[in-house]
C-alpha cells in the first residue's frame, strides 16, 4: 500500500525505528576499515587500492541488500539504494588512515 | 637506468614506528575521549521555565504539530476543527501567553538578548563547546611540530600533487623526494579525519569529539537559539494563529470516504473513472 504522495510518506516514518536500523552504519565502517586494512597488507598502491575499497563497498552494500533488506532497501532505509551504498566521508577517510597505517607497517618498515 | 632511483625506497627505522606512529594516534584517539566527556561535564543543566513560561512554548509547538500534517491527517474533521479553532481563538486573546493576556496600553518590547540572562547562559554553553574543541587540537598540533619534526615518518600509499609537499613534509628540506613520503603532521591529519567513524562507534552516534569543521555551523545555528527564548511570543502566537488558519483551509482527512475505497478494493464497487 504506497503512500499518494511524498508527504504521506514522510509521515510513515517511525524515528525509533530508523535509528535501530542505523547499526548499519557500524557494518559499513568496519568494513571500510578491514578494507583499508586489507589493501595496506597486501601492498596495493595508488588506483589499485582504491578499486579495493569500491570493490568492498559494494560487496558489502549487495551483503546487506539481500541479507538486512531483503531485496526493498527502501522498506528499510529512508533514502533508499543510494544510502545504503554510499560510503560517506567518514569512511573514506578511515579506510585511508588503515590503509596508510599498515601498509606502512608491513611494507615501508623492517 | 633513472628510472629505477624512483623504485629504491627509504629504510626507516622501526623505532619510529614503535616511538612516533602509535604513539600519535594512541594519544588522538585518547583525548577525543577526553574532549567527549569534558564536553558532558561542563554541560550545564537546562534552565527550568516556570510553568507559565512553557506553557507557551508548547502552545505554539502545539500548533505547529497539528498543521503539519494537516492535508493528510490522521485527526478526524471534527476533532481537528476544534482543536484549532479554540487554539485561534486563544492565541487572540492571548490566553497562553506567560504574563498573561495583553493589557493594550504599553507595546510588549522582547527583553534584550544581553541582559536576559536565559539567553546569555544559552550562548556561554555554545561557546564553551567551541574552546573545548579547540583548544586540545592546537595543543596536539604543536606537541607534534616540536617533538616529531624534522623526519620522514610514512609512505603514503597514494599519489599526490606537488602542491601538497610543503604542507606534508614540512621539516624535510628535499626538493627532490617523492611527496609520498611525508612527515608527522600529516599522519596527524590523517587521524584528524579518520577517527571520526571510530568515535562514533565507541562513543555512540551523537559524541561531542567529531571533527572541528562539524562543530563550526551548530554554533551559528546556535546563536539564534538565545534571541529565540527573548523574542516576543505574542507576535510569534498571533503569526500561528494565520498559519493555523491557512492549515484548516487546506485540511483533509486521512480517512475520508474511506468506506468507498475499501469497498472498490474488494470489488463491491464499481472502480472510480
Amino acid at each position: 500500500m504506497s503512500a499518494p504522495n511524498a508527504d504521506a510518506a514522510a509521515q510513515r516514518i517511525y524515528l525509533p525505528n530508523i535509528k535501530h536500523n542505523s547499526a548499519l552504519l557500524t557494518v559499513k565502517f568496519l568494513s571500510a576499515c578491514l578494507a583499508g586494512a586489507t589493501a595496506g597488507i597486501l601492498g596495493l598502491q595508488n588506483w589499485l587500492g582504491f578499486a579495493l575499497f569500491i570493490a568492498s563497498t559494494l560487496v558489502t552494500s549487495a551483503c546487506i541488500y539481500v541479507i538486512n533488506c531483503k531485496g526493498r532497501p527502501a522498506k528499510y532505509v529512508p533514502g533508499g539504494l543510494w544510502e545504503l551504498v554510499n560510503p560517506g566521508q567518514d569512511n573514506i577517510f578511515s579506510f585511508i588512515l588503515t590503509w596508510t597505517l599498515f601498509f606502512g607497517i608491513v611494507h615501508v618498515y623492517d | 637506468m633513472l628510472s629505477n632511483l624512483n623504485v629504491v625506497s627509504l629504510y626507516l627505522d622501526p623505532q619510529i614506528r614503535d616511538w612516533v606512529l602509535f604513539p600519535i594516534t594512541l594519544v588522538m584517539i585518547l583525548v577525543g575521549i577526553l574532549r567527549h566527556y569534558v564536553v558532558i561535564l561542563l554541560q550545564s543543566p537546562p534552565k527550568k521555565l516556570s510553568r507559565a513560561a512553557i506553557r507557551e512554548q508548547r502552545a505554539l509547538v502545539h500548533s505547529q504539530v497539528l498543521r503539519a500534517t494537516s492535508t493528510n491527517s490522521p485527526v478526524p474533521e471534527s476533532f481537528y476543527k476544534s482543536i484549532s479553532q479554540n487554539l485561534s481563538q486563544a492565541f487572540t486573546a492571548g490566553t497562553y501567553l506567560k504574563d498573561g493576556p495583553p493589557q493594550g496600553d504599553a507595546p510588549s518590547t522582547p527583553p534584550n538578548p544581553l541582559s536576559d540572562p536565559n539567553a546569555m547562559d544559552g550562548m556561554m554553553a555554545g561557546m564553551k563547546t567551541q574552546m573545548v574543541m579547540m583548544v586540545p587540537q592546537m595543543v596536539i598540533m604543536g606537541w607534534i611540530n616540536f617533538f616529531f619534526q624534522g623526519f620522514v615518518l610514512i609512505k603514503l600509499p597514494f599519489p599526490l600533487t606537488l602542491g601538497f609537499k610543503s604542507m606534508l613534509q614540512r621539516g624535510i628540506e628535499t626538493p627532490d623526494m617523492d611527496v609520498r613520503w611525508v612527515s608527522s603532521l600529516s599522519w596527524y591529519f590523517l587521524n584528524f579525519f579518520g577517527l571520526n567513524g571510530l568515535y562514533r562507534l565507541i562513543l555512540g552516534g551523537d559524541n561531542a569529539a567529531d571533527a572541528a569543521r562539524d562543530m563550526a555551523t551548530p554554533f551559528a545555528a546556535g546563536v539564534p537559539q538565545a534571541p529565540g527564548q527573548a523574542q516576543d511570543y505574542n507576535k510569534l502566537l498571533i503569526a500561528e494563529k494565520d498559519n493555523l488558519e491557512l492549515a484548516e483551509g487546506l485540511y483533509s482527512w486521512v480517512g475520508k470516504d474511506v468506506e468507498q475505497r475499501v469497498l472498490r478494493r474488494y470489488g463491491k464497487f464499481p472502480p472510480s473513472s
